[in-house]
């Protein structure tokens, strides 16, 4: 039984809230929004900045921190759509045109990395033409390049490799890009709340009223009226439909990746074979993720990784990169992707990484309620185009969609990153530019500039000063460390918070607005315990003998157990 | 051929005490050493048991002991050898000038840098919170621009730990070292070291000086010895005490200079920047072991060798594949915890003792190594420090006191 669901039934046992309350003495203010969009994934949060940006009042809320499930826990590959173009055209013509418009407006989000597919002499030879022809199909340039080039870029592929192709695959950053649409909508009047669980939905006579939802941290309970409710929840979607008393296909389908502290290849590199575990390695900065496997799992929290799965994604990646043992991995992490299974539908692999929205207004008599799910990150922009297109329509809303074409954040303005760049590490300029979006990049820089002792470097592994960790820490929507490292990367480097894991909660201690910012070593336990759930699985070679170091710091040198015991 | 009677290999806490207490026998002993040893990394307080198995906090270490499993190194060890080795690191630390104090049958309680309060057995003076009692002021010593360091969540920690009737402030000094590179515990000794460093100190805590006040510092007192300490302890008539803190460790380091300076004293050849590569053996016996010198490989014989090359953290100990672990000199059979389940625990700070942690080699009452049967498997190497299997350090708080134990038994079989 999920947690939500167990909330769900306590609360409705003990009449802790209900429409009684609701019609009730009316003393409540009660929160209101036109539409209502619940999950903080990519999706989510491609709704709220396209319905905000078209005028409408939006309000999203997520039961975690926003980019909490499948769209960080992926390999952060902007497809080209490559992977598809046998299986499923319509995918992979989605992706390569998505996939132009997602460079062009989140270019800070997106590191053009070029993408190769690789055929070893394992690999079935009469895949290669079919995927050729799939590729000319779909729109998608595959360039036939020669072993020789192939080995130049890449040099650390195996020598079984036969044949090679080089297609417009990217890294893009998944955390970032979605906190770029947030902050988009917010410039549109678009309002979000996380750690915020929906624990109800509100219906009368077959009409959406609206949704209690629980604070996840205060378990304080509070109502939110709107006209529209819409269910983006992903690999949650079934169960937040449940609530409704509706029903909605969607297979949590759990993906592993591991994650390598090197970068072991410069493009994203593609096994050449009918899509299958392990074959894609994608660079991310100074990391590479290699990615994934596919499982049904009943439920969507499961993001457990274990052993065996690691040494599958290992076994099969050592194919197209035979030293990849000696890599360090920096830990393994999983996500559901939620897979669209409509009515006898295929499963797994099998099943469709198309989209589908259900209007439960039509299908199920529930006004006002709608549903998103499948797809992928690369195609969430137009997932949320269609959906919010069939909004607008219910709303009589004109605006037409805006998001192909206006970048997600304006630029940060050259000057301010010169004047930046006396005070940041070298290389970090760009990153926190990024990272902080103009407004925030700005302030930064002053900080820095005025006190030069906040230019001390936090996170020595990606590069994040304190005046950087205060600004994000500030904010109120950061309410653990595991919130501020989402948007800033501390602790996501080579020694996986050894260092920042004390610095950060000082910080957090000192600006944190939430009181429980304050618990500095309960805040340090929790997030170093974080890390420690992706590097159990991958506790073996070179990641022992850091995690001996955080131990030896935290667990014996700090003893950070020990404040009631001794 | 250059012949020792000893060879030691490491120059961690185990190697360090490992050739100080052979050359103390009349011995020679070569000392190879790959970097510069894992002090600068250590506390440099020596631990001998904090916690029990149950993770119950252990009052006096000696009758801790007595509860632990068979196959713990203290057992092998013995607790004659434990308290031969303690008396032995005291005799030392005194005669070269930073003298440890403590005892087995009780724990001193060290402050953190976060403001826990962390059990141990032997430390200097300025790191024992003992320092602590009786006193009505807590003053917590920030230094500017000192990262790791940080005043408000060490008081927000310690006031629980020390009660509410003592008063707390947090004062913070400019030691002038900022605008720089990021500063640190060491740089901010070094300054200390120098008189115009500790008169700058002297006369900004001087205002908040009284007899019933303790200072609170991060570990900055100096970078040798405890003159430092002293010095400061009288200039301000109070207590000052020092915490733990993140690398580089001051104390560590204070250890390591005292080991090295009685080391070259006592004629130990140490020769740094040498990795040992693979042993030459005969028979049951080691006879020399060759090493990776900076152009050419070198061979050192000797008649015993002792192995303290540390585990997964030094490398003395690798594991490329699961349950695939690995000596690297030797190639001794490694113990290990099989299977996925007890490998690690859910929690990284956990109720039971991480199963990884304790790989290692396991070795007969005389600390030789063992193979699977119980069969030793050189008779004269010997195994030390965190080259043990069947313990977790970080769990215990035990890893220095086995180190100087193991060390001083080692050397006398």
């Amino acid at each position: 039984m999920s947690v939500c669901y167990k909330l769900f039934v306590y609360f409705k046992e003990h009449k802790y809230y209900g429409k009684q309350k609701l019609s009730g003495k009316g003393e409540w203010m009660m929160e209101k929004a036109t539409v209502v969009v619940i999950g903080g994934g990519a999706t989510g949060v491609g709704i709220l900045r396209d319905l905000a940006m078209r005028g409408v009042d939006v309000l999203l809320v997520e039961k975690c921190d926003l980019v909490n499930g499948a769209s960080s826990r992926y390999h952060g590959l902007l497809h080209s759509g490559g992977r598809y173009a046998v299986k499923d055209q319509e995918a992979a013509r989605e992706c390569i045109i998505e996939n132009q418009i997602l460079r062009k407006i989140g270019k800070s989000c997106v590191e053009a990395t070029g993408g190769m597919f690789v055929r070893l002499d394992i690999d079935d030879p009469d895949y290669e033409p079919q995927w050729v022809k799939g590729c000319a199909d779909s729109g998608i340039k595959a360039e036939p390049i020669t072993l020789e080039q192939a080995f130049r870029l890449e040099p650390l592929l195996s020598k079984h490799v036969v044949s090679a192709y080089l297609v417009p695959d990217a890294a893009i950053d998944g955390f970032r890009m979605s906190w770029q649409n947030v902050e988009s909508a917010k410039r549109y009047g678009g309002r979000f709340k996380t750690y915020r669980e929906v624990v109800d939905v509100l219906q009368q006579n077959g009409e959406i009223q609206g949704v209690t939802v629980r604070n996840t941290i205060t378990g304080e309970i509070e109502e939110i009226a709107c006209d529209i409710l819409v269910n983006a929840a992903g690999g949650w979607a079934g169960k937040v439909a449940a609530l409704a008393g509706l029903e909605v296909g969607v297979q949590p389908d759990k993906g592993t990746l591991l994650a390598f502290n090197q970068r072991i290849t410069s493009h994203v590199v593609n096994r050449l074979h009918k899509s299958s575990d392990g074959d894609i390695f994608v660079p991310h900065g100074s990391i590479t993720i290699l990615g994934t496997s596919s499982m049904s799992i009943p439920d969507p929290e499961d993001t457990s990784t274990s052993r065996e799965e690691v040494e599958n994604l290992l076994s099969i990646g050592e194919k197209t990169f035979e030293n990849l043992r000696d890599y360090r991995m920096l830990r393994a992490f999983a996500g559901s992707r939620p897979l669209y299974m409509p009515p006898g539908g295929a499963s797994g692999r099998g099943a469709s990484r198309g989209f589908a929205i259900v209007d439960h207004g039509k299908d199920d008599g529930l006004k006002g309620m709608m549903t998103i799910v499948g797809g992928k990150f690369t195609t969430y922009r137009l997932m949320a185009e269609k959906i919010s297109n069939q909004i607008c329509e219910k709303l009589n809303v004109k605006e037409p969609c805006r998001t192909a074409e206006e970048p997600l954040v304006p630029e940060v303005a050259e000057n301010d990153k010169k004047e930046a760049r006396k005070y940041f590490p070298a290389y970090g300029t760009d990153l926190a530019a990024t990272r902080l979006g103009p407004e925030r990049f700005s302030r930064v820089v002053e900080d820095l500039k005025s006190h030069p002792e906040k230019r001390e470097l936090v996170c020595e592994c990606e590069n994040v000063t304190l005046a950087e960790v205060e600004e994000i820490a500030k904010e109120l929507s950061s309410f653990q460390i595991n919130d501020i490292r989402r948007r800033t990367r501390i602790g996501m480097g080579t020694c996986q918070a050894n260092f920042c894991a004390l610095r950060s909660a000082a910080v957090f201690a000192k600006c944190g607005r939430d009181k429980g910012a304050k618990d500095s070593l309960g805040q340090m336990k929790q997030f170093l315990q974080g890390r420690w759930k992706g590097i159990r699985p991958v506790l073996v070679g070179r990641t022992l003998r850091e995690i001996e170091m955080t131990r030896a710091l935290y667990e014996l040198s700090f003893h950070v157990d020990g404040g009631k015991k001794a | 051929m250059k012949h020792s009677d000893t060879i030691v290999i490491g120059s961690g806490l185990a190697g360090l005490m490992a050739a100080y207490t052979s050359v103390r026998q009349g011995k020679t002993v070569t000392l190879l050493t790959t970097g510069s040893g894992s002090l600068s990394l250590n506390s440099g307080v020596i631990d001998v048991l904090g916690f029990d198995g149950n993770h119950e906090f252990v009052a006096s270490p000696k009758e801790g002991i007595k509860s632990l499993p068979e196959d713990h190194p203290y057992k092998k060890i013995g607790m004659d050898m434990l308290e031969k080795a303690v008396d032995e690191f005291l005799a030392f630390t005194k005669e070269y000038g930073f003298p440890y104090h403590g005892s087995l049958e009780k724990q001193i309680m060290v402050p953190t840098a976060v403001g826990t309060m962390k059990p141990t057995c032997l430390a200097p003076q300025s790191l024992d919170g003992a320092a602590f009692e009786g006193k009505s002021k807590v003053v917590i010593v920030g230094i500017s621009g000192l990262k790791d360091f940080y005043g408000d969540i060490i008081q927000e920690n310690i006031r629980p730990l020390l009660g509410e009737n003592l008063s707390y402030e947090v004062v913070m000094v400019d030691a002038g070292l900022e605008g720089g590179r990021d500063v640190t515990t060491l740089d901010a000794a070094r300054w200390l070291d120098q008189d115009k460093g500790m008169a700058a100190l002297v006369n900004a805590l001087k205002p908040h000086a009284s007899g019933n006040a303790v200072f609170l510092l991060p570990q900055i007192l100096g970078t040798s010895g405890e003159s430092v300490a002293i010095a400061l302890r009288e200039k301000l008539g109070a207590e000052v005490i020092e915490t733990t803190c993140l690398p580089p460790s001051v104390n560590g380091l204070r250890l390591q200079k005292m080991f090295h300076q009685a080391l070259m004293k006592l004629g130990v050849d140490i020769i740094e920047d040498t990795k040992v590569l693979r042993a030459v053996t005969k028979g049951s016996k080691c006879t020399a072991v060759v090493a990776q010198a900076a152009a050419r490989e070198k061979t050192y014989e000797a008649d015993k060798f002792i192995l303290a090359t540390g585990g997964f953290y030094s490398g003395g100990i690798t594991m490329r594949e699961f349950e695939k672990p690995r000596e690297m000199i030797f190639d001794l059979p490694v113990w290990f915890v099989p299977g996925e389940e007890n490998w690690s625990n859910e929690q990284l700070f956990s109720d039971k003792p991480q199963g990884f942690a304790k790989t290692g080699i396991r070795t007969d009452e005389s600390l030789r190594p063992v193979d699977d049967s119980g069969k030793v498997v050189f008779d004269n190497v010997y195994v030390i420090g965190r080259n043990l299997g069947g313990y977790d350090f970080c769990f215990e708080h035990s890893g220095n006191g086995v180190a100087l134990a193991s060390a001083y038994k080692a050397v006398m079989m």
